[in-house]
Formats: structure tokens, C-alpha cells, sequence
């Protein structure tokens, strides 16, 4: 999963890009709304994180654009300004949901759990996919109730095959939604990455489906 | 010493000025006329005495004896009336004088101090009644006779006086009503007068009491200036508030990100030195809150000038929050009257005070939030109810102290319920919690209504 922070206060930034990253996230930071406007333009993210008050573009401006340009990636909207009047405004120009500072990291990690959920067109606070579990809010991954350790690459392929189940991913576009902007990316690790996640969970989930890309799914697929 | 009048008063001292110009100026014309009046009346018998004079000597001859006598009546027949006060007395140099019948057995006293003209004396003597008399006398040498008369007509003074007397007293009280009249007419040209500063006092007061923001009115050229200045002047008070408020407004929001930052720093950590901040920034987040709130209620709540339909605000705010709750499919339905009373405050007001009982009842609703609103007596009710859980009664006090927070599982600043108590208190409404028919919280807001157009008072 791949977030996007925008937001002009330093510690601030640092505070939700390592949560973020904490919580399996890959995260990319921009301190003003030029810079995240162009991110969110051309990157593709799974959860934008925007601070309405920005140097150069203010926040609402930027959403604007995003929308007008069809950007459909959740946006969270965090605001000094706690009137409704600023509520409506950011809700009307395209903001999913809105956290008013000053806030908890959990309340904002628990929004943002929520959206990606959402987004992705899932329900339960917790994804599952035969007898694997993923919970976005503990990052636990288990099998059959047991407990399957996992490095952050691994976790962040696996959250966003089950955020997709049943969907067929490039390789590609795993690469873009697991690592964030400036890393050294080989398209190569993902097999790397694929072949210890099919050891470490121990059940047929994932399938390849040649030519394509990967599958996560609990019923038995025929390589193609 | 208690003073009798009130002389800060404009309309006291233009009375009083009036007053004293009004009975000055009368009392002058009237003792003018009163003697000018008396001076034509003393001419008229001036001139009637002048004429008997000269009839009497006419009627005398000197006979053929060489002494004086009287060839018929002198003509009034108040000469022949005893003590009419009408005499006449014709006096030789010697001898016994020649007198009216009138003077009976007396005889006049002829000697006063004379005035002369063209040869007649004129001058005052007692009278046989002790009366007061006006005599015209005039030194005659009759033909055949070398010797000097007196002649004498004597007219009691009474008789000129019988004549002026109701003359001045008719022109006293005729001057007198005139000047009552007139210093009623000076008390209601003055209060006319003066009424456009009534006008700008009702109207400070409504600004005051903030049912207007500005002077508004038709004032007259003089008083136009005046009010003018007071708008300017009410802008610029406006303006001063606006700014301190735009000031306290922007510290208060640019202290939210450093606060964030701090609480997020202490996370979760254990530790004197986590738990201090953690408490502080607390403290410091409420406090923040409660004056933003204030600042940005205040101000407003002290103009109810305002008439706000209150519809559109709900409807912008369901919208709003069914987009948040779309995926939890949320009922959110507004029941209203068509005609439900605007309400006599802010917008950003009521948006906040309706936008957290709704978004509270939101985060608690199973399915159904209803808001209905509707209004009676001079007041605009909204009562936002859903079907969860509901309060405990217990716990309905807890939640309107400020920053009171009941469930710290259920995301939210717990400021809502306390920050919608304030804002209505400042705008004199109520607030209360109760029990809904769905089975979760019903929320009510009394708030002022703003008068109906017919209730209103009509424009100057």
C-alpha cells in the first residue's frame, strides 16, 4: 500500500510518514502543495494523507485539481480548522474524510484503515482469503490461527493482494504500490518476494497467472 | 440645592428660551398697547372737554346788566346731574363764580399745576367726591365786558379709566392665552424638532440590544452627519473586533499543529516526562478549543442582526455526512415544516452547533438520523435523534462538561457536545439530551427565532 503525507510542518510530516511506514505502508512526503500535487498527479497511490493548510497551493486547491484530473485515490484531510464551515468545504472539494489537528496518530491510522478498506471495496475490518488473515491495525498476518512473521516487503505485497483478492496484479503495479517514490525498484524482487510469501503462509493462495501477473485467491486456479 | 429644572436637557433649555423670549415680548407689546390705548382714549375726551369748552363759552354773554350770564343749556345733560362728574365753573377775576348744576353747592378749587397750550391749561383737581378730576381751563374776555373768565370743564378721571380698565384687562388674558399658546406651540416645535435624536437614540439601542447593525433610518440634513459617523465608527468597531477575532483565531490554529506533533511525540510512551506532555498538551488543546469557540461565537453572537434560514444549513450538513457515512449507509433524513422560523443568529453558529449533534448522532446511528425542526413562540427548535445505543442518563451531565469524552474508543475531540452548549448559551438558547422514540439520543437546540416579516417593526 502506498501513502502519500502532505504536510508543511517538519515534525509532523516525520511523525505520520513513520507511523505510516510503521504500520506497512510505503510512504513518500511532500512539505508544500506543488510538490504533493504532483505526486498525487503522477503517482499511484492508495491513500493520500493532506493538510489543508499548505504553502504555495493550499490543500483544497490541490484536492480540486486531483478530482478535475479524475484522481480517484482516497484523501484524508487533516485541519487546523475544526469549523464545519471548513468541514463542508474540504468534503466538497473531494476529501473522503477529515481528522482535525490535534489528533491521536491511532485515530488517524484507524481513518486510513478505514478508507484503504473501503476504497478497495472491502467491508470487514479484517481481510481474509481462505485461511489467511491479514489485520491492517495490529499488521498481523496468520494461518489457521497461527502467526506468521513477515519483513516489511512482505507484508506490504501481501496487504495489498488482500486488499485486491480476486483481482489479477501486474507485476508492475505491485512494484508501484509496495515501494515508495525514490527506492531502487527491480521488478525482479516481486517473484523473489511472491516465492517466500507461498513458503512462509504454507497454503495455495497465490496464484500466477502467466503472462499477467499474480492472483490471491482461495480456489484452485489452473496455470495458464 | 435641588435644581427645578433639568438644563442638560436640549429640549429644557430650548423651552425655557422660548418661554422667557415668549413672555418678555408679550409683556412689552402689552404695556405697549395698554398705553397707547389709555393715550387715545385720554385724546378722545381731551378733545370732547376741548369742544364743551368752547360750547360753554358760546352759551355766555355779558347782559346789559355787565355780569355774566348763561344764554341756554351747555348741551349735556351731565352737567345738570348733581356730582356727575361732569362740572363746569366759570370764575370772574372777582365776585362769585358761575357754576354747573352738577356742582351742586360746591365750588371746584381751580388752582392745580397747569399745563399750557395755545391758552387752555390743563391739569388734575379733587372733586366735590373727593374724585380725581381732569380740568381744560381757559382765560376768555367776553364782548362788552373788559374783564377776565376762567372757564372751566372739569371730567372725572374715573370715566376715562372705566374705559382703558376693561381694555387691559381683556388685552392681559387674551395676551396671557396667547402666551401659554405659544410656549405650547415652542414645546411641540422643539420635541418635533428634536424627535430625529429620539430617533438616533431607538436606534443605538437596537444596535446595542442587536436587533440592527447600523443607523438606519431617514435622518434630516443636520443629524445625517451624526449618523454617519456613528455607522463609520460601528464599521470600524466591527472591523477591530473582526481582526482581533481573525488574530485570536489564527494563534489558535497555528498552536493545533505543534500540539499535534507534541501529543504524537509522547505517543504512548510511559515515563514522567510522556506523561507530563501528554497531560499538558491536553490541557493545552482544551483550553485552545474553548477560547476559539469563544472568539468565533462572540463576536458573532453579539450580531442578531441576522435572519438565517435554517433548511439549507441542515441539508448542506446531511449531505456532508451521508458522503462521510456512504459506505455505512446511513439514513440521514431532514423532517421540517415548510415554513419553519428563520433563525435570528450565524451561520458558521448554527453549522457548528447542528453539524456535531449530527455528526455525533452519525457516529452512534445503527441505521436512521433524523433532524427535525420546527419552531413556536419566538423560537427555532431542532431536535437530531438516531437509533443507537442512546446515553445513559448518568451520563448526560458528564458529556456536556467541557471536553467531557464517554467513549474514548469512538474517534472525535469529545469537545462536541460541551462546545454546542456553549454556542447556544451564548446565543440565550438551550440545549438538553433526552431519550428518542428510535431508541438512541434525541438532541434538542432551542435557539432564537429571528421575528417573522410581520413581526418585525417597520423600516423609518
Amino acid at each position: 500500500m502506498r501513502a502519500l503525507v502532505v504536510e508543511d510542518d517538519q515534525d509532523l510530516a516525520r511523525q505520520l510518514t513513520d507511523a505510516l511506514t510503521e504500520n506497512g505502508y510505503a510512504v513518500d512526503t511532500a512539505h508544500d502543495g506543488e510538490e504533493g500535487h504532483f505526486l498525487g498527479d503522477t503517482e499511484p497511490y492508495d491513500i493520500v494523507v493532506l493538510d489543508i493548510g499548505l504553502p504555495v497551493m493550499d490543500g483544497i486547491e490541490v484536492l480540486e485539481q486531483w478530482r478535475s484530473a479524475e484522481r480517484a485515490m482516497p484523501v484524508l484531510v487533516l485541519t487546523a480548522r475544526d469549523r464545519w464551515r471548513e468541514k463542508i468545504a474540504g468534503l466538497d472539494a473531494g476529501a473522503d474524510d477529515y481528522v482535525t489537528k490535534p489528533f491521536q496518530m491511532e485515530e488517524v491510522l484507524a481513518r486510513i484503515r478505514a478508507l484503504v478498506r473501503r476504497s478497495t471495496g472491502n467491508t470487514s475490518p479484517v481481510l481474509t482469503v481462505g485461511a489467511v488473515s491479514l489485520d491492517p491495525s495490529a499488521s498481523h498476518v496468520t494461518v489457521e490461527d497461527r502467526q506468521i512473521k513477515l519483513t516489511a516487503h512482505e507484508y506490504k505485497l501481501l496487504s495489498y493482494l488482500m486488499h485486491h483478492k480476486g483481482k489479477v496484479l501486474s507485476r508492475t503495479e505491485l512494484i508501484e504500490h509496495i515501494y515508495a517514490q525514490d527506492f531502487d525498484k527491480d521488478s525482479n524482487t516481486i517473484e523473489v518476494f511472491i516465492g517466500r510469501l507461498r513458503r512462509k503462509l504454507g497454503v495455495d493462495v497465490i496464484h500466477t497467472i502467466r503472462g499477467l501477473g499474480y492472483k490471491l485467491s482461495d480456489e484452485d486456479e489452473a496455470a495458464v | 440645592m435641588k435644581r427645578r429644572f433639568n438644563t442638560r436637557s436640549l429640549a429644557t433649555r430650548l423651552i425655557l428660551g422660548s418661554a422667557v423670549w415668549i413672555v418678555a415680548a408679550l409683556v412689552v407689546g402689552g404695556l405697549l398697547l395698554a398705553g397707547l390705548f389709555q393715550g387715545h382714549v385720554q385724546r378722545i375726551f381731551d378733545d370732547r372737554q376741548a369742544i364743551m369748552l368752547d360750547s360753554l363759552i358760546v352759551v355766555t354773554r355779558i347782559n346789559d346788566d355787565g355780569r355774566l350770564e348763561l344764554t341756554q343749556d351747555p348741551g349735556d345733560p351731565e352737567f345738570e346731574r348733581p356730582l356727575s362728574g361732569r362740572y363746569w365753573q366759570i370764575t370772574p377775576q372777582s365776585g362769585a363764580p358761575l357754576r354747573s348744576r352738577s356742582l351742586w353747592d360746591q365750588t371746584l378749587q381751580l388752582s392745580g399745576t397747569a399745563k399750557q397750550t395755545q391758552g387752555r391749561r390743563r391739569y388734575i383737581v379733587r372733586g366735590p367726591r373727593d374724585e380725581e378730576l381732569r380740568v381744560l381751563e381757559r382765560d376768555i374776555t367776553l364782548p362788552g365786558s373788559d374783564k377776565v373768565y376762567r372757564y372751566a370743564v372739569a371730567i372725572d378721571y374715573a370715566e376715562i379709566e372705566g374705559l382703558v380698565q376693561p381694555f387691559i384687562v381683556t388685552l392681559a388674558w387674551s395676551l396671557g392665552v396667547l402666551g401659554i399658546g405659544l410656549v405650547i406651540g415652542a414645546m411641540v416645535q422643539v420635541r418635533y424638532g428634536l424627535r430625529p435624536l429620539g430617533h438616533i437614540r431607538e436606534a443605538l439601542s437596537a444596535i446595542r440590544s442587536g436587533r440592527t447593525e447600523r443607523l438606519e433610518g431617514n435622518f434630516p440634513t443636520e443629524v445625517r452627519p451624526l449618523a454617519d459617523e456613528i455607522n463609520l465608527l460601528l464599521d470600524h468597531i466591527g472591523e477591530v473586533v473582526e481582526r482581533a477575532r481573525t488574530h485570536v483565531g489564527n494563534l489558535a490554529h497555528a498552536l493545533k499543529t505543534p500540539l499535534t506533533v507534541l501529543t504524537n511525540e509522547a505517543g504512548t510512551e510511559e515515563g514522567q516526562l510522556a506523561n507530563t506532555v501528554r497531560r499538558q498538551t491536553d490541557t493545552m488543546r482544551r483550553r485552545v478549543d474553548h477560547y476559539l469557540t469563544r472568539a468565533q461565537t462572540a463576536a458573532t453572537a453579539g450580531v442578531i442582526g441576522a435572519r438565517l434560514d435554517a433548511r439549507p444549513v441542515l441539508d448542506d450538513l446531511a449531505r456532508t455526512l451521508a458522503r462521510i457515512h456512504r459506505f455505512s449507509h446511513l439514513d440521514i433524513r431532514i423532517v421540517a415544516q415548510d415554513e419553519i422560523p428563520a433563525f435570528r443568529g450565524d451561520r458558521q453558529d448554527l453549522e457548528e452547533m447542528a453539524g456535531n449533534l449530527m455528526e455525533n448522532a452519525c457516529k452512534w446511528a445503527t441505521e436512521k438520523v433524523r433532524v427535525i425542526a420546527d419552531g413556536a413562540d419566538g423560537e427555532l427548535r431542532i431536535a437530531i435523534e438516531d437509533d443507537g445505543p442512546g446515553l445513559p442518563v448518568a451520563d448526560r451531565k458528564k458529556a456536556l462538561a467541557r471536553g467531557g469524552r464517554l467513549d474514548e474508543t469512538v474517534q472525535g475531540s469529545g469537545l462536541g457536545l460541551s462546545i454546542v452548549q456553549e454556542i447556544a448559551s451564548l446565543y440565550g438558547g438551550a440545549f438538553t439530551l433526552g431519550d428518542s422514540a428510535m431508541g438512541g439520543l434525541r438532541a434538542v437546540l432551542t435557539l432564537p427565532a429571528a421575528p417573522t416579516e410581520a413581526m418585525r417593526p417597520a423600516a423609518e
